[in-house]
């Protein structure tokens, strides 16, 4: 029986023993990456080319299956000039496995091919470093290039720009519709001639649809008047969009629209000619194309608010923050691919209008400048992070209107109200006056926006009361904030972010507040 | 008329037709179970031959019938390009990964069912029962910590950290123990004590016993064992795609989730061949060895 | 008689032999390997995993010294494996659900901070700098600057002053087209791909440390920049140098009073917070009811239906001699074959309302079809139908061999007795089937109860509840909630903080049904009596 354990230990042993072994063999391979660095010092600057034998490190980056091959084709250039080896690594979910992985040291330096309305959360954790363009910064779309920034600062480098489009089949229809009711009475009429299944193909509920959305009114978020989205101001149950998700469930009645409102398969019908609209994007160009239905693109039909638009998106490129190469990441972006070659090959395989200008401005598509005349008007896709609340809702809100659950006006105001709780604040409404005094009247601490033993109540009068509270004597600071945060906060005479109100206590009395939301005054009652 | 129903009325009495019938019937009965159980198979077959890819229009004879799908999955197609796509790789380490976890596992469980089935200690039924409990807990939502802890290990033993196969062989031999110990410990206690003791009473020791005596006699278990645990690594998607970075060290599953994003719909027909390639090895495996598998499940749990 | 009392766990008689001395020289090694291993983790910073790899270290040497861990060595391997990959990431969950691990706190507090100590800032009167790389054999850097202001050019090396410099001087090369020197004594100029190559050259700082110092910064910029964040460990305060505001840690964020917050935050302990969010926030709870009701009933069809078909089809195509019984039997485990993931797939595409298969099929041969995506009812029947489909063949393979085993003994008694076909089914066959597989059954039961697979990929968990306070569908269960609240983009963005902290409360409530069930089916009992 001893045996067997010695056995058993062997094994383990072995298996543990393995594990050393293999760090051990690993071990000499890595010694190289740092020398190397070092070592080229005596060549000369010429010619390094032929001399650099084993790569003096890597730069990983992260890309999709259209661009990942594109990248490939940079890797010999890019180790005889640079003698850093480029490894170029296929990822079907690029921004989660680089939330996951980026955090531990394992991330890639540069993530190619990300949204920039996911951008925002990104720099918010931390993960992705500032760009400097240099002068390269002149050669890209200045509308691009801003939604790159944040604070002031740019944090991505973008590649293309693409928007929704409104598409016809040429076959069965000649003139585009102008209006929503063109487009009813266009389809009804080859729908009695039986040519057609439905009036519209309809891809999505809410991304895709929001060329109606508009055209009836409705709106995602508001902006203030720096034009900034405002996260308080969400459309999702403004009456244009209520007007929008009526039409719809209508024709979904009537039998104008299908009732699946999936992708591919509504594709699926304009392609075979069953639908003679769609509103598609740039990414399928491809398969119409290949469908051989004859098609010409046009602008968004007009509603009672005007004609629609498009959400617009920008395709951008990252650089990791943890990124050991951020420099040599930056001079790739910048010298290898912000050059004509790669952003035309990066156009013509995503099939999306160049964010670079020398290639945009060389774009001769008809199909792709129709795009840009669709897109005009685009609003950029909001990149707060309240967005990420509001998807799942307004998407299911949508659902259940048009499958008959809700009517619309019910689904989109319930939709609405579940985003306004998720936007995260159930403190929504709350008055505070966080200060120095806090912690003495039953707060956590001081300076807490959110402690509800010092939120103010709407009295009579119109105005907000909190207090009296019994403070002993001192010198003391406060503020007003809203809705249990910081965000929005008041000052001494009422001034938006300005300085705190100070107040002292000859001995220990009591302390009154009451606040003005008109003026935003705080008035400080001391007995 | 009357004659048809006396003659039938005979028949039905007869007991010999009465069991023709019912054989008929359950044949009726297998042709509708063999159609609802092969359908969506047929369907694999059919999308992975249709050129023209879409859910939409596919039939099950495809009107656009062709290879064009294995091309592409082959990298044949040269208009259309996944960049790095080895679906070979992805294959060979699946049948790696799961032949090494299953080899591995099946000895670590089999081993350690001895001690339970044979040996009497304190400690025998918690051990047993925790070993239950802990596979209860929803491993999807623990996938984070996995995910911290292999990549820490890896920082000081890199061949055992993330992107390694050694790593993920790791995670997965931490569950071999659970429900697979009752099936082998079941089993194994319907094999009569009176041959190990008589073995012991002749001089032989535990692990003699074990090996000599006890292994043979438990083939149909370790297959059974092996099988499936075969096939829930081979199959195991969340644990892989977070543990493995490099399209080079997918496994097939991670590799074929690649199709499925992004255009889908695009590629639909690639992922269809894919995953029928990829489902042969498992299929030629049971087939192989159905016989063992029924006999090895229903012992442990029976319990002599 | 030794070797009779090892089965009983007793001691063994000790000898001493080769096997023995191996042995202690094994677990020595084993030892130094471990301790190896402990050291580098905690010098890496890894508390947890040194902890966690002591305990099994200190185990082994216990198990493999002491006698009474005897049958503990049988065991050792697999207990290992289960406490480093199973035990201990449950622990680890625990301790998440403590903090606000997520978006906005996905580092480390050490991550975090070394980020802030590096942010850099270029105080007013501080210049900016064209840059050009020369670099000595020795490996030393040179910086030829260019002021972006005023044209004005210096050199600057490490730990020399800067100094104002014209192409031409003494030890500097002549001016190329450009205005940069082509050449600096004892250097050679660098392309910028050349200089950026190397991953030191940002860090290195250009002129006298506390004088003036130069940084490159950029590709195509280097500057005065000053640090902008001193962190103060005694306080665990940072303060800005810039203005001098100073940043408390609040729950993961550095902050000031007044509500500036530096980016990124780092993970911090947050107490109780995600359990009591939990129980109060409305847009968790809303849907729970549905859905826990859902959950219970999910598996309990799924359990029944497949082995209901399991069973039917064991016991049709049982019998000796039965026409083409064995491809009848092969056939019927095709679905076993392909992996669940695939096949789930496959299912989604068959049951799409409008265009797929099975609806195109039913409208053409009974003229209606029900809306398996939209109709509550439809989409958990699409998904029993699914999961049916998944499950049956493990059911009839296990039933199959159970039914072998049943004495035919007991049949003939029975037959003798005048029991009908259904009385011996009912009375018989089931009870002995249900003794035997019952325990499978509930596996079976408890994999289906958080069958994540099934529900996220065949229908997302869709169709929505109308007028639940957050993204939740009919067919969803917890363990699917759970994923889409805290993992999923469309949600809240990442928590892993709140995931862990349900995922905790779902553990207890499967653990609990598990308890339940298998006192219910005696099967402890039978642990504890059956030898």
């Amino acid at each position: 029986m001893k045996k067997s354990f010695t056995l058993l230990a062997v094994f383990l042993i072995a298996s543990l023993l393995l594990g050393a072994c293999a760090q051990a063999t690993e071990a000499p391979t890595e010694v190289p990456t740092e020398a190397p660095t070092e070592a080229p010092t005596e060549e000369p600057t010429e010619a390094p080319t032929e001399e650099v034998v084993e790569p003096a490190g890597k730069l990983v980056v992260w890309a999709d299956d259209t661009r990942a091959p594109i990248l490939d084709t940079l890797k010999e250039d890019f180790l005889a000039q640079t003698g850093v080896e480029l490894e170029v690594v296929l990822k079907s979910a690029l921004r989660d496995d680089f939330q996951l992985y980026a955090p531990v040291g394992e991330g890639p330096d540069i993530l190619f091919g990300i949204p920039h309305d996911q951008v925002a959360t990104m720099v918010a954790n931390g993960l992705i470093a500032s760009v400097d363009l240099g002068n390269k910064a002149q050669d890209f779309v200045q509308s691009a290039l801003d939604a790159c920034i944040y604070d002031g600062v740019l944090y991505c480098m973008p590649y293309a720009t693409e928007n929704l489009a409104f598409f016809y089949n040429t076959e069965l229809v000649e003139e585009p519709p102008a209006t929503w009711d063109d487009v009813v009475t266009i389809g009804e009429a080859l729908k009695e001639e039986e040519k057609v299944d439905y009036i519209m193909s309809v891809t999505g509920t809410t991304y895709d649809l929001y060329p109606l959305f508009t055209a009836f009114g409705g709106y995602i978020f508001g902006k203030d008047a720096n034009g900034n989205w405002n996260d308080q101001d969400l459309g999702v149950d403004s009456p244009g969009m209520i007007a929008a998700v009526e039409w719809l469930v209508g024709n979904v009645e009537k039998g104008n629209l299908p009732t699946d409102w999936d992708w591919a398969n509504n594709h699926a019908l304009f392609e075979t000619g069953k639908t003679p609209f769609i509103m598609a994007g740039p990414w399928a160009l491809d398969r119409i194309r290949e469908s051989g239905i004859p098609y010409a693109i046009t602008n968004f039909p007009a509603g009672p608010a005007g004609e629609g638009y498009p959400f617009s998106g920008v395709q951008t490129i990252l650089i990791n923050a943890q990124s050991e190469n951020k420099l040599l990441a930056e001079t790739f972006l910048i010298d290898y691919v912000a050059t004509e070659e790669i952003m035309t090959a990066l156009y013509e395989k995503g099939q999306r209008p160049s964010a670079y200008l020398p290639v945009l401005e060389k774009l001769d598509d008809p199909d792709l400048l129709a795009f840009g005349e669709a897109g005009r008007n685009a609003t950029p896709m909001p990149a707060i992070p309240a967005m990420g609340s509001v998807w799942t809702s307004w998407d299911s809100a949508v659902v259940l209107a048009r499958d008959g659950k809700m009517t619309p006006e019910e689904a989109l105001k319930d939709a609405g109200e579940k985003i306004r709780n998720l936007i995260a604040n159930p403190l929504y409404g709350m008055v505070n006056v966080p200060g120095s005094y806090q912690s003495q009247v039953g707060c956590d601490g001081d300076w807490l926006p959110e402690c509800a033993a010092t939120a103010m109540a709407k009295g009579e009068d119109g105005k907000w009361h909190s207090g009296p509270f019994e403070l002993k004597a001192g010198d003391y600071e406060v503020k007003v904030a809203l809705d249990g945060s910081w965000t929005v906060n008041y000052g001494s005479d009422g001034k938006q972010d300005g300085p705190n109100y100070t107040f002292t206590l000859e001995s220990d009395g009591t302390v009154e507040f009451i606040y003005d939301e008109d003026t935003h005054m705080l008035e400080i009652v001391i007995e | 008329m009357s004659n048809i129903a006396q003659t039938y009325k005979r028949l039905r009495s007869s007991q010999k037709f009465q069991k023709r019938f019912g054989v008929a019937i359950r044949l009726i009965i297998a042709v509708i179970l063999i159609a609802f159980s092969i359908f969506p198979v047929l369907w694999i077959v059919s999308a992975s031959f249709d050129n023209a890819n879409s859910l939409a229009t596919q039939s099950l004879i495809p009107a656009n019938a062709g290879i064009k799908n294995y091309q592409r999955l082959f990298n044949l197609d040269p208009n259309f390009s996944f960049g790095e796509l080895n679906y070979w790789t992805w294959l060979w380490n699946s049948i790696k990964v799961s032949g090494i976890n299953t080899v591995l596992g099946v000895s670590i469980t089999t081993i350690a069912a001895y001690a339970f089935s044979r040996l009497r200690f304190k400690g025998r039924v918690p051990i047993l029962k925790s070993l239950l409990l802990i596979q209860v807990f929803p491993n999807l939502l623990a996938l984070v910590a996995v995910f911290t802890l292999v990549s820490s290990i890896g920082n000081i033993v890199p061949a055992l950290g993330l992107n390694t196969h050694t790593g993920l062989i790791m995670v997965y031999l931490g569950g071999s123990m659970g429900m697979n110990i009752w099936l082998v410990k079941g089993y194994m206690d319907t094999i009569p004590r009176d041959i190990d003791e008589s073995a012991h009473v002749d001089g032989a020791n535990d692990w003699q016993v074990f090996t000599k005596l006890i292994l043979p006699l438990m083939r149909p278990i370790l297959v059974t064992i092996g099988i499936l645990s075969f096939i829930g690594t081979y199959g195991d998607f969340l644990m892989a795609r977070v543990l493995l970075n490099d399209s080079s060290k997918y496994t097939l599953m991670v590799g074929l989730q690649l199709f499925t994003a992004g255009q889908f719909d695009k590629k639909w027909g690639v992922f269809a061949a894919g995953a029928l390639i990829g489902a042969l090895p498992i299929m030629l495996l049971y087939f192989l060895l159905q016989d063992q598998i029924v006999g090895g499940l229903t012992r442990g749990a029976v319990k002599g | 008689m030794a070797i009779a009392d090892s089965s009983e766990g007793k001691p063994v008689p000790k000898k001493f032999s080769l096997t023995t001395v191996l042995w202690k020289i094994l677990i020595l090694a084993f030892d130094a390997l471990g301790i190896w291993f402990i050291v580098q983790a905690i010098s890496l910073g890894y508390v947890e995993l040194a902890i966690i790899v002591g305990i099994i270290v200190v185990g082994f040497n216990i198990i493999f010294t002491l006698d009474k861990g005897y049958p503990f060595r049988w065991m050792a391997l697999g207990l290992a494996f289960l406490v480093m990959f199973n035990i201990y990431p449950i622990f680890f969950t625990m301790y998440i659900s403590f903090t606000n691990y997520g978006d906005g706190h996905l580092l480390t507090k050490k991550q975090a901070l070394a980020q802030i100590q590096k942010v850099t800032y270029l105080p007013e009167d501080a210049k900016t700098y064209s840059w050009t790389a020369y670099r000595s054999p020795e490996g030393n850097y040179a910086l030829w600057l260019v002021d972006n202001a005023d044209g004005q050019t210096y050199l600057a090396k490490p730990g020399e002053e800067i100094v104002p410099a014209q192409p031409g001087d003494p030890g500097i090369g002549e001016a190329d087209t450009k205005g940069i020197p082509v050449s600096l004594e004892g250097y050679t100029r660098l392309t910028t791909l050349q200089a950026v190559a190397n991953k030191e050259l940002s860090n290195i700082m250009f002129g006298i440390e506390g004088e003036k110092t130069v940084q490159v910064r950029t590709s195509n910029e280097a500057a005065e920049l000053k640090l902008r964040f001193v962190y103060d460990e005694a306080t665990d305060t940072v303060i800005d140098q810039s203005n001098g505001d100073i940043y408390f840690n609040k729950e993961g964020t550095f902050t000031t009073k007044d509500g500036k917050t530096i980016s990124p935050g780092f993970r911090a302990m947050v107490g109780w917070k995600n359990f009591q969010e939990v129980f109060n926030s409305p847009a968790l709870r809303g849907p729970l009811i549905t859905m826990l009701i859902w959950n219970f009933i999910f598996p309990t069809l799924s359990v029944l239906t497949t082995f209901a078909l399991g069973l039917a089809i064991s016991i049709m195509y049982n019998e000796e001699g039965f026409p083409l019984k064995k491809p009848i039997r092969t056939l019927l485990l095709i679905p076993y074959t392909i992996p669940s993931v695939i096949s789930i797939l496959i299912w989604r595409g068959m049951f799409n309302t409008e265009f797929g298969v099975i609806n195109r099929m039913l409208i053409d041969i009974i003229g209606v079809a029900p809306r398996w995506t939209s109709e509550p009812f439809w989409a958990r029947t699409a998904v029993i139908i699914v999961n049916l489909w998944l499950g049956f063949p493990y059911m009839m393979l296990i039933t199959s061999g159970a039914l072998q085993s049943i004495p035919s003994e007991i049949y003939e008694a029975a037959e003798v007795d005048g029991a009908s076909g259904w009385q011996r089914f009912w009375k018989i066959t089931l009870p002995l089937l249900l003794v035997s597989v019952g325990p499978l059954l509930i596996a079976s039961y408890i994999f289906n109860f958080n069958n994540f697979n099934l529900i996220y990929l065949l229908l997302g968990g869709g169709p929505p509840i109308p007028g639940a306070a957050t993204q939740a569908g009919y067919t969803d269960i917890l363990i699917s909630y759970i994923y889409n609240l805290a993992f999923a983009p469309g949600g809240r963005g990442v928590r892993y903080g709140l995931a862990s902290a349900m995922s905790m409360m779902l553990f207890i409530i499967v653990g609990a049904i598990t308890l339940f069930q298998y006192r219910f089916t005696n099967m402890w009992e039978e642990v504890s009596e059956n030898v």
